[in-house]
Order: structure tokens, then sequence, then C-alpha cells
């Protein structure tokens, strides 16, 4: 490790400032956003700007919550976000586990596959996908999405919960298995708790992509009952005179939820980006 | 635990393949055979057409534009966001008070909904009462306003937005790997007399190659096919044909002028112009180790 920069010193000076450049310019606009959606509308556009509300309201987020959908729009995210995590997890651990501890015909074409199909992009699925969910009969259903975001969220989280499995010594469940537990329990008892970390970074990667989708929920859903977080608010934002202090509260309110997770969970975000994670 | 480990490995490995074939593969092998037709978006009807789609395709100019568009705004985004990268993991890699707040910050923009960025950033950016052009007229580095979302500079917006929004991956990607590499390597090179910036040409950069081959990868991939970046800034504006890219043509042929064989056509398109891209770049930068 190298000795702490010293603020003071040229080197350190320079540091410092690099990072606060990188700071302001990553962290700035979202404070934006929140000054922003606390302001009284005429206080919006005033010129200069004021960096913060001098009349600090409420107002945006009450015509939010009274004149727009955007409460059912939460729900179907989380709803959506979360079934998609449960069985991308469920699924996606099963077959990870088997990758790792058997030996089976086949087993290193299935992992190619699974590499492979990692690099298709949402766009190359939509239009054959969209076709085919109509076909049978799931257009405009919440099933329809979790689906689309299980079946896209499978390669990235068996790849990385592989990595994970594979650093988990066999001797462990070997010293169980001889200690009278059965297969199952030794998997329930040994493996899942040492593999925690991937599971939570898996999961972590999972929902953000489902609760960030936008296509897929363009596509699939036409009710404005259904829709979630990203296309109503991307409908707000497109029906009318934009209302600026509205649609900075209803982004903040998406957003936070998001950034207070990634706060709390960081570290296993950052273990598994080792690993090789994430997409988009 | 040998015994049957044949079976139960098949049976628990199965969920996964079977979604994965029925709701990837399918879909693109599907999709391929869709692009033969032609085919109204919403109504079931559909015609044997051959390749036809594509002939189409091959004398048109807005394809060839959208191509044009594509490539520009995916190497441009590409090779700002691995500067931006490198220098900001060089930076969050050294040891001062405060890095874990900043490694953190940083991976915001990552983090959010692209919906949430797009708006932000037109906001920001608003002509009329943005504060970016607010901070540039009194600073008086421009007289008027620009005019971020017209057709001169939407471009130019789009890809600064997108270098915003995506550079945090190569940050972090970089940095889990800088914290590998052996600090022995850095002390020898200081024995043997190397400044601050032959240490990172003759040492960190070697150790960085493999995983910038496999970022640079990823992300060529991803900025190519990106879709609700761009789809999204385009909305309102009316500039949005000076930003058409190969993603935002085929999904307006499909869901705009209901021509989902040509749609189609388009994602196939994408589909081999990546492989064929793919595998040049295996040939030409992928070295006999492993990665």
């Amino acid at each position: 490790m190298t000795p702490k920069n010293n603020f003071f010193s040229l080197r350190g000076q320079f540091l410092y400032w690099c990072a606060a450049i990188l700071v302001v310019s990553t962290a700035f606009p979202f404070f934006w956003m929140v000054s922003t959606s606390f302001k009284p509308l005429p206080e919006i556009f005033v010129s200069p700007p004021r960096f913060l509300p001098d009349e600090f309201t409420l107002a945006n987020f009450e015509r939010l919550f009274e004149q727009t959908r955007f409460l059912t729009y939460f729900r179907n995210s989380v709803f959506v976000s979360l079934a998609t995590v449960i069985l991308t997890i469920t699924i996606g651990s099963a077959g990870a586990y088997s990758l790792t501890r058997f030996q089976f015909y086949g087993r290193e074409k299935i992992a190619s596959l699974i590499l492979f199909t990692y690099m298709f992009a949402p766009i190359m699925i939509v239009i054959p996908f969209y076709v085919l969910i109509k076909k049978i009969g799931l257009a405009n259903t919440h099933i329809a999405l979790i689906m689309a975001y299980t079946a896209f969220c499978l390669p990235f989280s068996l790849w990385l919960l592989r990595a994970f499995f594979q650093s988990i010594p066999l001797a462990l469940e070997k010293a169980a298995l001889i200690d009278g537990a059965s297969r199952f329990q030794a998997v329930i008892y040994v493996v899942l708790p040492s593999a925690l970390p991937g599971i939570i970074a898996t999961s972590i990667f999972t929902f953000i992509l489902a609760w960030n989708d936008y296509i897929f929920v363009r596509i699939l859903i036409t009710s404005d009952e259904l829709k979630t977080l990203s296309v109503g608010i991307a409908d707000l934002y497109n029906a009318t005179v934009i209302d600026w202090g509205m649609i900075m509260a209803g982004i903040m309110l998406i957003t936070v939820p998001i950034l207070i997770f990634f706060v709390f969970v960081q570290r296993y975000l950052i273990a598994g980006w080792g690993a090789g994670a994430m997409k988009g | 635990m040998k015994l049957n480990s044949q079976k139960a490995g098949i049976l628990l490995i199965a969920p996964s393949v079977l979604l994965i074939c029925s709701l990837l593969v399918y879909p693109v092998l599907y999709g391929a055979w869709l692009s033969l037709f032609k085919k109204h978006s919403f109504f079931p009807d559909q015609r044997f057409v051959g390749i036809t789609n594509y002939i189409y395709l091959m004398k048109n100019s807005d394809f060839w534009m959208s191509i044009w568009y594509g490539t520009v705004y995916s190497v441009s985004t590409i090779f700002f966001q691995i500067i931006i990268g490198i220098v900001a993991a060089l930076i969050v890699n050294e040891a001062f008070k405060g890095r874990n707040f900043v490694r953190g910050v940083i991976l915001f923009p990552y983090v959010i909904p692209t919906v949430v960025a797009i708006i932000l950033w037109k906001w920001l950016l608003n002509d009329q009462f943005g504060l970016v052009n607010y901070l540039l007229v009194s600073v008086g580095i421009v007289e008027d306003p620009l005019s971020w979302m017209g057709k001169d500079y939407i471009m130019t917006t789009l890809i600064l937005i997108s270098i915003w929004e995506f550079f945090p991956f190569v940050v972090l990607s970089i940095l889990a790997r800088m914290q590998t590499i052996p600090p022995v390597l850095y002390s020898a090179a200081k024995v043997d007399g190397a400044g601050p910036f032959r240490r990172f040409i003759h040492v960190t950069l070697p150790q960085l190659r493999n995983v910038l081959f496999v970022i640079i990868l990823l992300r060529s991939i991803w900025m190519f096919t990106k879709f609700d970046t761009v789809w999204l800034l385009t909305q309102g504006g009316g500039a949005d044909k000076y930003i058409r890219t190969l993603p935002v043509y085929a999904y307006m042929r499909t869901f705009m002028y209901y021509q989902a064989g040509l749609g189609s056509a388009l994602a196939v398109i994408m589909f081999i112009i990546l492989v064929v891209a793919t595998m040049i770049y295996f040939k030409m930068f992928r070295r006999e180790e492993e990665i």
C-alpha cells in the first residue's frame, strides 16, 4: 500500500482537485434534481437560478401523487423487479451449482452457450419476442416482462454465480456429508451461506436491470395501469407542457431507492464487479 | 455422491438452458426467419418475400445513414469512456481521505435508470431555463444560449450524456484489476529509475491489457446496440433524424411503420455486424494466453 497522499503536498493537491472534479461532474446533476423538486414553480424558472430553494415546498410531490398514477407505476416496478430477482436467483443458483459440482456430457458446451448469449442486446430480441408473446397471448401482462427479464439476466447471473461457487472449496461439502448431512442439507447449510456475497451481488445486478429497463415495457405493455416507472415517467414527460417540478419530484423518487440501496450494498456490488458482472 | 451425478447435474441446469433457449436463442432464430417475410407488426398476416427486405435496405439511404450515425456514436463514446475511465481509476486507486466516498459517488450515473439520466440532462441543457446555458453565457464562453437538442448539437449532446452515463463501468472494471497488480512491480520500476509516467506505460498498462480487451469488446457491443439512451433523447426535439442509429431505426421500422419483417432484417444485420466485428477483433488483439 502506498502511503496516504498528504493534502498539502503538490501531489495531494492535484489528487484532491481531480477527485473533486469527478465528484462534482457525477453528483451535481443529482443535487440539481433534488433542489428543483423542492422549489415552487415560479422559482424553478427564475434567472439567475438559485442553487437551493428560497421557499421550500412539497407541492411538486402532491401534484405527482394526485394527478398521475405514479404510485401504481412504483408498485408495478417493485413487483416485477422482485419477481425477476427471485426467479433468476433460484434458477441461476441451481444452474451454477450444477456447472461447478457435476460432471455431465455437454457441460462445457452449455457454459459457452451461456457466455455467447451474454452478448445479446435487447434490441436484437425484442421484435421477434414481441411477435411470439402476442402469439401465445401474453402481451400486456407482467408475466411477459418477468419472462423477458429473467431470460435476459440468466446468462450473466449464471456466469457470476458460477465464479462464486467455484471459489467455495469442495472439502466443505464433503465434510458435511461425512458428518451425516444429506446433499440437500449440505447445500442449504454449507454452500449457500458461503455463496451469499455472490448471491447478493447477482441479485443487485438483476434488480437494477429490471428496475431500469425501458424497451421491454415500452413494447410489451400497453395499459397505463400496468406500466412500470421508466415508461410511466417517460410518458408523463412527453404528455403535455412539461411540469418540470413534478417531473423532477418523480425522477427523484425513482432514483432515491436505488441510491440508498446502493450505498448499503456497495461492497457486494464491487465484489461482483471483480468477477465480471453487469450489462448495459 | 458420484453415482447419479450425471442425472442430478442435468436436472439442475435444465431450467436455465430451457429458458435461455426458448426466450433468447429461439427469438433470435425466429427473427431471422421473420426477416424473410413482409409482415405487419400487429396483424397476423404475413407473406414470404425472400431476401426482398435486405435488398430494399441495401438501396435505402436511411439505412446507410443509421449505420454511419451508429458508428460515429459508438466509436466516439467508447474512446472517451476508456480514456476518462482509466484516468478516473488511477485517481481513485490512490490512497486519500474520502476515497470510498468518491468511489461510491462516481458510480451513480451508471446505476440509475436511463430515463432519469436523460430527463436530468434535458433539464440541465434546456435552452431557455437550463443551468448549463446560464453558466456558459454568464461566464462568457458563448454569447447566446446553445440549442443542445437542435440538429447541430444533438449528436454532441448524445455523446456527452452517454459518456457520463457509462464511464463508471470502465472505472470499476479497471479498478478491480488494478488492485491485483503486485506492488513489487512498481518498486522494481522505481529502483530502475522510472518516473510515474513511465511506470504507468511499462507496468500498469501491460497489466491492464487483458481487462481492457474485455471492456472494449463489451462496451462496443453495448454501445452499438444501445437503444434507450438514444431513443429517449430524440423524443420531442425534432432533431431525431440526426442521431437515428441502427437500433433506433430498427425500432421505428417495426413499431412506427409496422414493418416487422423489415425491422427483423435490421436486427439480423446488426447481429451479423457484431459477430464479424468480434471475430476480427479477436484475430487482431487476442494473445495466445487465456483471458
